[in-house]
């Protein structure tokens, strides 16, 4: 009897305990499916380390209202394929409710899925023009490769007054989306296209594009690389030519610049700078000499605009789903971060700098917005 | 003038390929394996380099010691890989998932260990130019083009002149009568992998040299490689090496008449036409 009544006392006991310890917040988990391998894994990389450290200033603060946050990094060697089977296996086995992605094609192959499985998906930094129409559910944070493109085109015509544009671009599809639109506004302000020849994808040897843009004697020649690491190869190219007509390009140009042989090229970049300790920060955790917009461009997404929404959402009470996250990210509109940006629809309308280099240093000389 | 340029960038860009073409057609001929491993060897030529040349080492001295552990990693491949797999008998398709595996065991792991970026050999004369003819080359493309015959030439000349190369021919042209004769063709085979993996180190390292890297460089080339082995005329030397020249020229020169999204289709539009009329080769008499 004595020995009934000391368990119970201790049931009771325990039962106590454990109502009046405080509720764990529960983690939150979201999925980065970005290329951590194949060609595509040098600017994959650098997105990880983006979100990896915004992650990591988020948990080391107490998470999100208390909810520490973990990412699984899908590998999805940027392809489509892989992309679709990773979103299954990050969506269906993990139920995460947003996932951040990379690279145009695959993000397009994963569109129709975040659609269907009501998934937020957040691009923060390929520009395909036909990611703005892709899914309701998928939201870019940077503007589009047209957007980019209206604003330089304008400045090269009627600033420059520059009449005649060869076009080297890089075979995929925001290259080829850069093209596109590149020859379509140039077109329309009057402008002539004397040639456009592509590179493939990750290819080093510019030289016949270079030769043959050259033999065409263009006031201009506008780049569309995407591959920003085959871009110092492009410039040392370019230098064995005397005379070479400036060099135009949009954000995927900025490796190029500052670098020997780009003095008096013209680019257009994103604006958008990363807190002076963050960008320490990063260079320290990563060893990086520099932090590329990869890296800025995600760390802005996951620390601006994910964590941001799912604190509006858990202050509001509202489960943390994918459809929840999409109205509430809809509704705030409005984000401060590495800079202002809006979304009226699913592409962020933020300023677009056209910059030039002098004394190897990129200087603003105008500026420019797509609404 | 254009012209002249994109026929010398082509030649410079056909002679790499031409040695990739003409390394790969002896290992085929001897080993009957379609060794897709050889891209990653030509690209390991060029991280050997890169990696000494970071450390301070000049451009003379990292290429002997590339091209001596290209030789090393090719002869392991084909001991502890190839052989193994041959002494159980293994189908063609077993080998070529077996060089499948090591290609990209190889790549993967020099993502893994100098990351997936394109890396730049950096010397103080690489991308210096010289003018001949108003022909603009920087010192690497001219090493490359005068390397790309030499390598061709002696590759020839060992296959025909030298004993272990006629050894080499005899294994190629009947392993069985190899067999009882005691040539010993599974040691042919390492020594050969040895030789030509260290010769595929030269013109990776060169090209390197010239306009980077990254780990996955090999593949396309060995893709263009074996499209030029087979338009050549299988298992010959002379017609691999001139079919890469050509396939690279007509690419490079085709630029100018056609825009250039059109240069790579019609270049492998024109092997089709080739297989369909001359489905053994542009050179038939086999000298490997």
């Amino acid at each position: 009897m004595q020995r009934n009544l000391l368990g119970s006392t201790c049931c009771v006991a325990m039962l106590l305990c454990a109502l009046a310890a405080p509720a764990i917040a529960q983690d939150i988990t979201i999925a980065g499916i970005l290329p951590q391998t194949g060609p595509s894994a040098a600017v994959g990389l650098q997105e990880r380390q983006g979100v990896q450290y915004a992650i990591d200033e988020i948990n080391a603060k107490g998470g999100i209202r208390g909810h520490m946050v973990r990412v699984n990094f899908d590998d999805n060697q940027g392809k489509p394929d892989q992309s679709v089977l990773a979103f299954n296996r990050e969506v269906d086995l993990n139920n995460v409710p947003v996932i951040i992605t990379g690279f145009s094609v695959p993000t397009l192959a994963m569109a129709p899925l975040a659609t269907r499985k009501k998934v937020l998906m957040i691009n923060p930094a390929a520009q395909s023009n036909r990611l703005g129409t892709a899914s309701p559910y998928l939201f870019n944070t940077m503007p589009l490769t047209r957007d980019e493109t209206e604003v330089l085109v304008s400045y090269v015509v009627r600033k420059l007054n520059k009449k005649t544009a060869a076009i080297i671009y890089e075979n995929n599809a925001p290259g080829i989306d850069g093209r596109d639109d590149f020859t379509a506004n140039f077109t329309k302000l009057g402008g002539k296209i004397v040639s456009d020849d592509p590179v493939p994808p990750g290819d080093t040897n510019f030289r016949p594009m270079i030769l043959k843009a050259a033999s065409n004697k263009p006031d201009v020649v506008f780049i569309n690389i995407v591959s920003g690491d085959t871009l110092p190869q492009f410039n040392e190219q370019v230098m064995q030519h005397v005379g070479f007509p400036p060099i135009i390009g949009n954000t995927f140009a900025t490796p190029a610049m500052s670098l020997p042989g780009s003095e008096g090229w013209y680019y257009t970049a994103i604006r958008g700078s990363l807190p002076a300790d963050v960008e320490q920060g990063m260079k320290d955790k990563f060893g990086l000499k520099d932090v590329s917009v990869y890296s800025r461009e995600y760390y802005n997404a996951t620390k601006n605009i994910f964590a941001v929404v799912a604190a509006s959402l858990i202050d509001a009470k509202k489960p943390l789903t994918g459809e929840n996250f999409r109205e509430e990210l809809l509704r705030i509109k409005t984000f401060e971060g590495i800079a202002k940006f809006t979304f009226i629809g699913n592409t962020a309308v933020r300023n677009i700098d056209i910059m030039q280099v002098q004394q190897s240093k990129g200087v603003k000389v105008g500026e420019g917005t797509v609404e | 003038m254009l012209f002249l340029q994109l026929l010398v960038d082509g030649l410079v860009s056909g002679c790499a390929m031409g040695v990739v073409a003409v390394t790969f057609t002896v290992i085929y001929t001897t080993t009957q394996v379609f060794h897709i491993g050889h891209g990653a060897i030509y690209t390991l030529g060029g991280y050997v380099v890169w990696y000494l040349t970071e450390q301070g080492a000049p451009f003379v001295l990292a290429l002997p010691v590339a091209i001596a552990i290209c030789a090393a990693a090719g002869a392991l491949i084909q001991q502890q890989l190839y052989n193994r797999l041959m002494q159980r008998n293994a189908t063609p398709l077993v080998l070529l998932i077996g060089s499948l595996g090591a290609a990209l065991v190889l790549e993967n792991t020099l993502a893994a260990v100098f990351s997936p970026n394109i890396l730049n050999i950096v010397t103080s004369w690489g991308n210096q130019t010289i003018s001949l003819a108003g022909v603009r080359l920087s010192l690497a493309q001219v090493a490359l083009l005068v390397s790309g015959p030499v390598l061709f030439g002696g590759m020839v000349a060992w296959a025909n002149y030298t004993a272990l190369g006629k050894r080499t021919r005899a294994v190629a042209a009947n392993e069985f009568l190899a067999e009882i004769t005691r040539l010993e063709p599974r040691r042919v085979h390492v020594v050969v992998l040895a030789i030509t993996s260290g010769v595929v180190a030269i013109p990776g390292a060169l090209i390197a040299l010239d306009h980077g890297m990254h780990p996955y460089t090999g593949t396309l080339v060995l893709l263009t490689a074996t499209i030029a082995m087979i338009s050549g005329g299988l298992g010959n030397l002379v017609g691999a090496f001139v079919a890469a020249v050509i396939l690279s020229v007509v690419q490079t020169v085709s630029t100018i008449v056609m825009p250039g999204q059109w240069s790579i289709a019609a270049t492998f539009g024109l092997f089709v036409v080739l297989m369909i009329f001359k489905p053994t080769g542009l050179f038939v008499r086999s000298t490997a």
